[in-house]
């Protein structure tokens, strides 16, 4: 029932997202595309989708603002994912799809993302400066 | 792209009013849109007859001016129409109130802080089903709702199938619908009940009757075996730190019944009264930290799972579909 | 306060006609003794002031102030909710918040502030000097502010009460809200009901009791007419709520079950005392709204109103009717559909009378020529608000309907539309059309309009789009809301329109502080308007009470401003030395007597602290102070009074034109037998509120009645009743007696009948209630044990509350026997104990009676 559809807003948000994008870094992954700002806005609606909030505090993304796991603000400046990982943009794909296969000791369950909506999660994580 | 947006909402929203999807809720539908047209006129004529007082000129408002257009539009006009209007909403109320036939399905609902509770009566030699938060139903027949309360005062209200009924404490209540349509039908908690009433929702979801028979036989079972090692351990650690004294899981020992049923918990579409979507990630995180997500409902967190516990227990619920 | 009127020769100019009550000029120093008289007290000693027009104003003021407070409490609700699932406030701040601004704007905005305006303009509209109780009126205020403010600061300390305004059980019941935040609303607004009931006495006596001589009741000013309904639709209203605060707090006290299911109680017993109160309070805010609204429109439009017969009958009418809907809030409770089908009848009925007022308005100003002022302005913006606001209210008076958008955002769309629209726009179109009454200079026009443009969109942009928010399905009092219902662009909208409104007041504001400036000189009749409150005043209020001809004396007597101001009218100085009124017969406004006031005192300001504090520290369970304040607040009303009541000052006065009137009057005709009838009302109201609880508990749960042979045998309510009996025989023996002790004979032996009588019933009743407590006690019976036991023991609690009133009042009056101030003609302390005694008596007869015979004859 959330993000049924785009709102104004949300073209704010788009736009945000596209500058953000602009500035990444180019990823060694041969299959990764640089992302771009639609990734980053589908990603943010898949975030609100699954519910990240519950465990995540989440700029720019309704829901919950959960305290479980550590908040996600800045994520796009960290240099680790789980204190262990690079945080690069495929790994952070992979992370958010399935963390406990990279990091067995994680409370983070995998989560219910084809690989396609785990890129653009990821595309919207590093929007988050 | 705005416009068609807000036209959906209203005539297409999952929990709009003026979006029916069963006879109760488009005969009151039917009856809004008379009155708001009528209210639209009215209002109109009255701010029409308000500026010719104000702006026509002295010698042509003489008409409005005497105590007949008081009499004329104070009393006999809205006299007129109220009656009209009292009789037509009258029979219409008669209409939504009916009594059982004897293939009526009888659904109880309770209302508890802040969740529903939801027992369907046994049919043929099939037990009862206690499920939550999720009322299913089939197509093409009428529902009666039972609806009590086990604290305060609730208010069960689904608008795209009828208008509100209370629960309220010492009374059963009783409402009667159908649904014409299979979809999904969102409903919420209408009167005040506490701390998070705002987070008291709920899904009706309508099948047809071959679908419906189907989603019943599923409940019927009791709770599927763990598949897995680690599920396995989800459900060693749901059973050790207590779950049971609260949730039922059939076919395990945990017989609480002061929480929701958890027997078919994966199944189902949203978690703590439809509050956030239902995966192993939200289960996880609504188990460590239910009180900072909805506050003021009754589980506490349980913040004593380490990480893979945690995960553990998340996943056998998932599992439980 | 003196005010020059346009457009009437000034008074020297003229020679006084014949026929006027009083010689022109006036003795040397006459105007100087009525002024000294009159004069507010200086310094600290200001704020004991009791004169109408400051406490009016202080009164406006304090209501204003919760207006604002309330109104910032709703802008942080609208930022929370101008999108889906922010996080401004938390879920149990917002809950204290909508709870907050609910109950402020109804209880201490709305009531307070239409009270207020009667007391500041119903005096001036009748050329009365003053209120009869201008005490009480002080009390009533300092009360009220008091009590509003420690009650408002119970949010900075997050305790305020969080379960929505109208509380309903068993949510606020100990087990679902085990906190002081319930209890805050219980004794805060039960204490403040209280203060706004001593208003409403003072509104009705004024208007029946204290006009200009010749102001009959069909020249009445439609105000002062919508101001009596007002009165007595609290009067009759607002018992039922003070009793379900009362049985809900004593509930959560002491455990006593009226709303706990499972012990026999109901929570349906609430809802229908409250809304019995609920739905007049409605009325009650918005008839002395259109009643100010009659007043103005005939002055913009320079004719006088157009149906003025019907518009009378439409607000006794509304008055009546809306005794008939409460149920109408109960909608989706599960009544059986025949209740339904008759409260949805007179739902429909009510909105009758209102059309007849709007039409009524309409036909005034195309009678007349509308000029467009900013009081205008905000009349067209009522009429404009309130049109929508009623034909939605039709809407949700039909039932299907309702059940859809009942307790969503279409609800409080169309409450606000009634409310803003009925009674906000009405005040402030009151505030700039009389401001030139109180301050020097008017309110700037300019501004004016743009506070109107400012207020008028951006209630509209609020709160129209909150109709259609209800109707896709958004709940009321939700903190958050999920993405994705279509919901977040409407509550955006509600926002902006929420701040745009913001914006107008703060303006209005700003202007007030610029331009409202109160002194010896006011603005006076800039409007050319054609009632009393025009005349030229100060302190004294007019300088000669005026005998009127028409209902728009100013338009209709061309010198009536000079000649009052003359002092060729009635009472033109203050012959008893003191300050006083003309007392006149409720029907035609003869003059009756001439009526001695009290002036400022102490225990007024005093008394209400004390009262306010003696709630507030029983809230937060201090009990051994608050039953300190609690003396202390006896001492102060027992000390206030004991300077009223004086007996004749001399024997008549002339107040001119020949007409010699007493300074001294008991009985039926005397202003305080009207209030204590009046109280008696409330009383009684009260009284029948409980009846009725205890049938209805009977209704829901006739197992927790006992079988007779549980009951007191039959001879025990016997005893109580006949102590009774002879409690008031005794008062009955002791007031023939009185009779015969002459004028200031109190030292003779003759005096010792009567307080040997009185003092006698005091033991009496003390004792009947006693017996009555252990006959009841003597079953095993316990109030903690069912609803039974709980009403029952109500019925006895609240004898026992009367016995103590009692005591204190016979008391009271036997201390003025033994200090020379009772006596067969200054007896009205005397009087007035006696109507409570036979009351009480009567109520506990009663009370013996139904619960003594009511289980035999259904319990057979």
């Amino acid at each position: 029932m959330m993000g049924r559809r785009v709102r104004p807003v949300l073209v704010c948000s788009m736009l945000a997202g596209w500058l953000a994008g602009c500035g990444e870094s180019p990823t060694t992954d041969p299959e990764w595309r640089p992302s771009t700002g639609g990734a980053a806005a589908r990603g943010r609606l898949v975030v609100e989708r699954v519910g990240c909030g519950v465990c995540h505090v989440i700029p720019r993304v309704a829901g919950p603002r959960g305290t479980v796991g550590p908040s996600l603000a800045g994520f796009g400046s960290r240099t680790f994912v789980a204190g262990t990982l690079p945080n690069r943009p495929d790994v952070l794909a992979d992370f958010v799809r399935d963390a406990p296969s990279l990091v067995p000791r994680t409370a983070m369950p995998p989560m219910p993302l084809d690989r396609d909506a785990a890129r653009d999660v990821a595309s919207f994580l590093h929007t988050l400066r | 792209m705005a416009r068609s947006s807000i036209i959906d909402d209203v005539f297409s929203g999952l929990q709009s009013a003026l979006a029916p999807a069963g006879p109760n809720a488009s005969g009151i539908a039917e009856l809004s849109w008379i009155m708001f047209a009528a209210a639209a006129v009215i209002f109109v004529v009255v701010m029409v007859f308000l500026a010719a007082a104000i702006l026509l000129p002295p010698g042509r408002r003489g008409w409005l001016s005497g105590q007949g257009v008081v009499i004329a539009g104070g009393i006999v006009f809205p006299v007129v129409v109220l009656t009209a209007l009292l009789v037509y909403g009258l029979a219409l109320a008669r209409t939504l109130v009916r009594e059982d036939t004897p293939d009526t399905l009888r659904i109880h609902v309770i209302g508890e802080q802040f969740w529903w509770r939801v027992r369907y009566e046994r049919e043929g030699e099939g037990d009862e089903i206690v499920t939550a938060n999720e009322i299913h139903v089939p197509t093409g027949r009428p529902i009666r709702f039972l609806l009590t309360t086990r604290d305060v005062i609730h208010s069960f209200w689904i608008p795209s199938l009828a208008g509100k009924l209370d629960m309220i404490p010492g009374q059963t209540n009783g409402l009667t619908l159908a649904v014409e349509r299979p979809g999904v039908y969102r409903g919420q908690c209408a009167e005040f009940c506490g701390g998070a009433h705002a987070l008291m929702a709920f899904d009706v979801v309508a099948h047809a009757p071959a679908d419906f028979a189907a989603w019943r036989e599923a409940q019927l079972r009791r709770a599927v075996e763990p598949a897995t090692p680690l599920l396995a351990r989800g459900r060693e650690l749901f059973l050790a730190a207590g779950c049971g004294a609260c949730h039922a899981v059939r076919g395990t020992p945990a017989t609480g019944s002061i929480g929701p049923d958890l027997t078919h918990v994966g199944s189902r579409r949203s978690i703590a009264a439809g509050s956030f979507p239902n995966n192993q990630g939200t289960l996880a995180g609504w188990i460590a930290d239910s009180q900072h997500l909805k506050p003021s409902n009754r589980m506490p967190s349980f913040p004593v799972f380490s990480g893979e516990d945690l995960r553990a227990v998340a996943a056998y619920l998932e599992s439980l579909k | 306060m003196t005010a020059t009127v346009h457009k009437t020769p000034r008074a020297e100019e003229r020679t006084g006609p014949a026929g006027l009550p009083n010689p022109a000029p006036r003795p040397e120093g006459e105007i100087e003794a009525l002024k000294h008289v009159w004069r507010a007290p200086k310094g600290l000693n200001f704020i004991t002031v009791v004169n109408n027009t400051y406490v009016g104003l202080f009164y406006v003021g304090t209501a204003f102030l919760f207006f604002i407070l309330a109104g910032i409490l709703a802008l942080i609700m609208r930022t929370q909710l101008a999108v889906p699932q922010a996080d401004i406030v938390s879920q149990g701040t917002y809950n204290q918040l909508f709870t907050m601004h609910g109950t402020m704007m109804m209880f201490l905005f709305a009531v307070p502030a239409v009270e207020a305006m009667g007391v500041y303009l119903l005096p001036n509209m009748q050329a009365a000097r003053d209120l009869p109780f201008p005490r009480l009126s002080a009390y009533a205020f300092w009360a009220y502010f008091f009590g509003g403010l420690a009650f408002f600061c119970s949010l900075l300390f997050q305790v305020a009460p969080d379960t929505g305004w109208f509380m309903y059980p068993p949510l606020t019941g100990t087990k679902y809200s085990p906190g002081i935040n319930a209890d805050f609303w219980l004794l805060g607004i039960g204490f403040i009901e209280i203060s706004a009931i001593a208003g409403a006495i003072e509104i009705i006596v004024g208007v029946l009791k204290t006009r200009a001589p010749g102001m009959s009741l069909d020249k009445l000013p439609v105000y002062a007419w919508a101001m009596l309904v007002f009165a007595a639709l609290i009067v009759f209203a607002f018992p039922a709520v003070i009793l379900c605060t009362l049985l809900l707090e004593i509930e959560r006290a002491f455990g006593w079950p009226f709303f706990i299911a499972e012990k026999g109680g109901s929570a349906m017993l609430w809802q229908h005392l409250f809304w019995f109160f609920g739905h007049p309070e409605v009325y009650i805010i918005f008839l002395p709204a259109a009643g100010m609204v009659s007043m103005m429109v005939p002055t913009i439009a320079q004719t006088p109103l157009v149906g003025y017969r019907l518009v009378v009958l439409a607000i006794v009418a509304t008055g009546f009717f809306s005794f008939g809907v409460w149920v109408h809030h109960m909608f989706a409770t599960g009544i059986p559909q025949l209740s339904l089908s008759f409260f949805s009848a007179a739902s429909m009925a009510v909105s009758v009378p209102s059309g007849i007022q709007v039409f009524a308005w309409i036909a005034t100003i195309a009678n007349g020529r509308l000029q467009l002022t900013t009081p205008a302005l905000f009349i067209l913006g009522f009429l404009f608000i309130f049109t929508l606001g009623g034909l939605t209210g039709v809407m949700v008076g039909m039932v299907p309907f309702d059940w859809q958008v009942h307790d969503t955002y279409f609800v409080v769309a169309h409450f606000h539309y009634v409310l803003i629209g009925g009674m906000v726009f009405p005040l402030f179109a009151a505030f700039y059309y009389w401001t030139p009454l109180a301050s020097r200079k008017p309110l700037s026009e300019k501004l004016g309009r743009w506070v109107f443009g400012l207020m008028f969109v951006g209630m509209n942009v609020t709160f129209f789009p909150m109709h259609l928010t209800g109707l896709i399905g958004m709940p009321r009092r939700v903190y958050t809301y999920p993405a994705g219902l279509g919901w977040d662009w409407l509550n955006m909208t509600s926002t902006i329109g929420a701040f745009m409104i913001a914006a107008g007041v703060a303006l209005f504001l700003f202007d007030l502080v610029r331009r409202f400036r109160i002194t010896e000189d006011n603005a006076g009749n800039i409007w050319n308007a054609g009632t009393l409150e025009w005349l030229p005043s100060g302190d004294y209020a007019n300088r000669s009470i005026p005998r009127v001809t028409s209902r728009e004396p100013l338009w209709d007597q061309p010198h009536l401003a000079a000649d009052v101001e003359a002092g060729r009218y009635y009472l033109p100085n203050a012959p008893t030395g003191g300050r006083e009124t003309i007392v006149t017969s409720p029907i035609t406004a003869e003059p009756q007597y001439v009526v001695q006031m009290p002036g400022p005192s102490w225990a007024t300001v005093l008394g209400a602290f004390f009262t306010a504090a003696f709630f507030i520290l029983l809230t937060v369970k201090l009990v051994i102070p608050a039953i300190v304040c609690a003396v202390i607040a006896v001492g102060m009303v027992i000390w206030w009074l004991w300077d009223t009541d004086p007996g004749p000052a001399q024997a008549t006065v002339d107040i001119g034109g020949g007409i010699r009137l007493p300074t001294y009057v008991t009985g039926p005709m005397s202003h305080s037998w009207w209030a204590m009838v009046v109280l008696l009302m409330v009383a009684g109201t009260l009284y029948a509120c409980l009846l009725f609880s205890y049938l209805f508990l009977w209704t829901v749960s006739p197992d927790v009645w006992p079988k007779p042979d549980a009951l007191p045998e039959l001879p025990w309510p016997l005893l109580p009743a006949v102590l009774y009996a002879a409690s008031s025989l005794a008062v009955v023996l002791a007031s023939r007696s009185l009779r015969r002790v002459p004028a200031g004979g109190a030292g003779a032996a003759g005096v010792w009948p009567m307080r040997i009588a009185l003092a006698a019933a005091i033991p009496l009743v003390v004792a009947a209630v006693a017996t009555d407590l252990a006959a009841q006690s003597g079953t095993g019976l316990q109030p903690t044990e069912s609803a039974y036991g709980a009403v029952v023991y109500m019925f006895v609690s609240l004898q026992g509350f009367y016995a103590v009133v009692l005591v204190l009042m016979g008391v009271f009056t036997l201390a003025r026997s033994l200090a020379g101030k009772l006596d067969g003609v200054r007896r009205g302390t005397f009087d007035n104990t006696m109507l409570l005694w036979h009351f009480a008596v009567v109520q506990g007869l009663v009370g013996l009676a139904v619960t003594a015979l009511f289980p035999r004859l259904v319990g057979g």
